[in-house]
């Protein structure tokens, strides 16, 4: 009696399955979550009502634990659910579906043959939802919303890493606003947020998905290339100056231009670290810099030492 | 509980503990091909009885990792208590994904491949640990629960994860077996280490088999 009170009173799902994965039991949980009652479901197929779930994967572990007696773990970080059911109770998450993470194992007779085996179902999605904040946290900028230094930094290290191997070329934009810090002067640093923020999606609007534009410091930005040649890195930056050039970024009841400077780098003949990829278009900045601002320039190793 | 005696495993059980794997783990190949279509190979276990002191040098001779190895621990408890470990070589996770090469079965985007392979490794973990620990619980008339299977990295603080749990005046029965799967150039090996605790009752178990003989 109390036992089988248990059975529905948990705050988790419980499923008992017979060996052609016919459902036997079916608790409270999964009633409720499924909108099935176990009048509905009981007797039948589980694929009958969750078709999704007949996959190579999901028999084979089946198969496996009636065989073996092991246990089968469904991984929120792999699977995301096992069944599709509304996410809820989630503040300030945007997953559609619950996250679940789902074990199965072996349920035994009196002469330990396994007839049946149990599934049960966890909500996971708070803490998938924490997960994905933190991931969030730890590679995006705040203001902006774009990547942060250190993700680019470890995006850089492993582009360089591929490009040892199959050398493949890489390029390198960085790129900084011109005399931003008359922007905060002149209008207040709200208006320069609002300036970094709208330069940051002008950017990203403008390069391809698997290009990668990250705020490095105070007002200067990057963009990795992968796969990208100097030749083509010059071109897409030379668009950019003229995009921003053109962009005219209004404030409340200010209208703000900006332009920007440039330095572009790749990996080529003598230039193999993330390093010296990061000063070469450092040192190109400056020189866009010292031209005047407004600029794209590159600097390589054989304009220093001709 | 007796330490000595627990030390003491006799050659005699050696040799028992020896013949159950045998027929352990030929069970476990005929229905890994029959029922899960993994097509692998266990060469004849070796067991040694070693101090849980001497496990990590034990370990890291075994396993002589460059950094690369996959490693998959899992976890059992019951009367028959330990850990399984799983040492693919390294560069293996990938070719072992041709196994399962349903993954297009997870149907959700944006899965980073790192994680895929990850799991990967942990499914076929999970299986592999499951069958050999599965028949001989089976042989040995009992049966054991399982944790969630989990992936290490080759470094030292991961072997003294691993035997944190052990207390290094005691002694641990290993198991060894090296794994091939047909037709693919993959191998490595499965370790099952008894903790302690359970050797005495590992000792019972084995008369007991022994007894169903005579």
């Amino acid at each position: 009696m109390i036992f089988s009170q248990m059975f529905d009173m948990l705050d988790v799902g419980i499923v008992i399955l017979d060996s052609d994965l016919k459902v036997y039991k079916w608790n409270r949980w999964m009633a409720t979550h499924s909108k099935l009652s176990p009048e509905k479901i009981v007797g039948k197929s589980l694929f009958d009502f969750f078709p999704d779930l007949n996959t190579p994967w999901f028999l084979r572990n089946c198969k496996s634990v009636f065989t073996f007696g092991n246990f089968a773990f469904f991984s929120q970080k792999l699977h995301k659910y096992c069944f599709p059911f509304k996410a809820y109770n989630t503040l300030g998450s945007d997953f559609e579906h619950m996250q679940q993470s789902c074990t199965v194992g072996p349920l035994r007779d009196e002469n330990s043959r396994i007839n049946y085996i149990y599934l049960t179902v966890q909500d996971v999605t708070e803490v998938a939802a924490y997960e994905h904040k933190l991931i969030t946290m730890n590679t995006r900028d705040g203001l902006t919303g774009i990547f942060n230094r250190r993700y680019l930094e470890a995006k850089l290290k492993e582009e360089v890493d591929r490009h040892i191997r199959y050398n493949r070329p890489l390029s390198l934009i960085m790129l900084d606003i011109d005399h931003f810090k008359k922007i905060n002067d002149t209008h207040g640093h709200q208006a320069g947020d609002f300036i970094l923020k709208n330069l940051a999606t002008t950017i990203d609007e403008r390069i391809r998905a698997v290009d990668i534009v990250a705020r490095y410091g105070g007002e200067e930005f990057c963009c990795l290339l992968p796969e990208t040649t100097s030749e083509s890195a010059l071109a897409l930056a030379e668009f950019l100056r003229m995009g921003i050039e053109a962009e005219i970024y209004h404030f409340k009841d200010k209208s703000i231009k900006i332009t920007i400077s440039q330095g572009v780098s790749d990996l080529s003949d003598g230039v193999d670290s993330a390093e010296a990829l990061l000063k070469l278009a450092d040192d190109g900045l400056y020189e866009s810099k010292r031209l005047g601002r407004n600029k794209v320039s590159m600097i390589t190793n054989k304009t220093k030492n001709p | 509980m007796n330490q000595e005696a627990s030390i003491n495993f006799s050659e005699d059980e050696k040799d028992i503990l020896q013949e159950i794997m045998n027929i352990a783990f030929g069970n476990a190949t005929a229905d890994l091909a029959e029922v899960v279509d993994i097509y692998v190979m266990l060469s004849v276990p070796n067991i040694q009885v070693i101090g849980i002191g001497e496990l990590p040098f034990y370990l890291k001779d075994t396993i002589k990792d460059d950094g690369e190895s996959s490693i998959v621990e899992q976890k059992f408890w019951g009367s028959f208590k330990g850990s399984g470990l799983l040492v693919f070589p390294s560069g293996s996770g990938k070719d072992l994904l041709a196994f399962l090469d349903d993954r297009a079965d997870y149907h959700h985007e944006g899965t980073a491949a790192a994680t895929l392979e990850k799991g990967g490794l942990l499914e076929i973990g999970n299986i592999l640990i499951g069958a050999c620990v599965g028949k001989v619980s089976e042989l040995l008339s009992t049966f054991v629960t399982y944790s969630p299977p989990q992936v290490l990295q080759g470094k030292s603080s991961d072997y003294n994860y691993l035997i944190e749990h052990f207390d290094p005046m005691q002694t641990a029965i290993v198991m060894k077996t090296i794994f091939t799967f047909k037709e693919k150039d993959i191998n490595g090996f499965l370790l099952i280490l008894t903790n302690h605790e359970s050797i005495d009752w590992l000792r019972k178990a084995l008369h007991e088999f022994m007894g169903s003989y005579e």
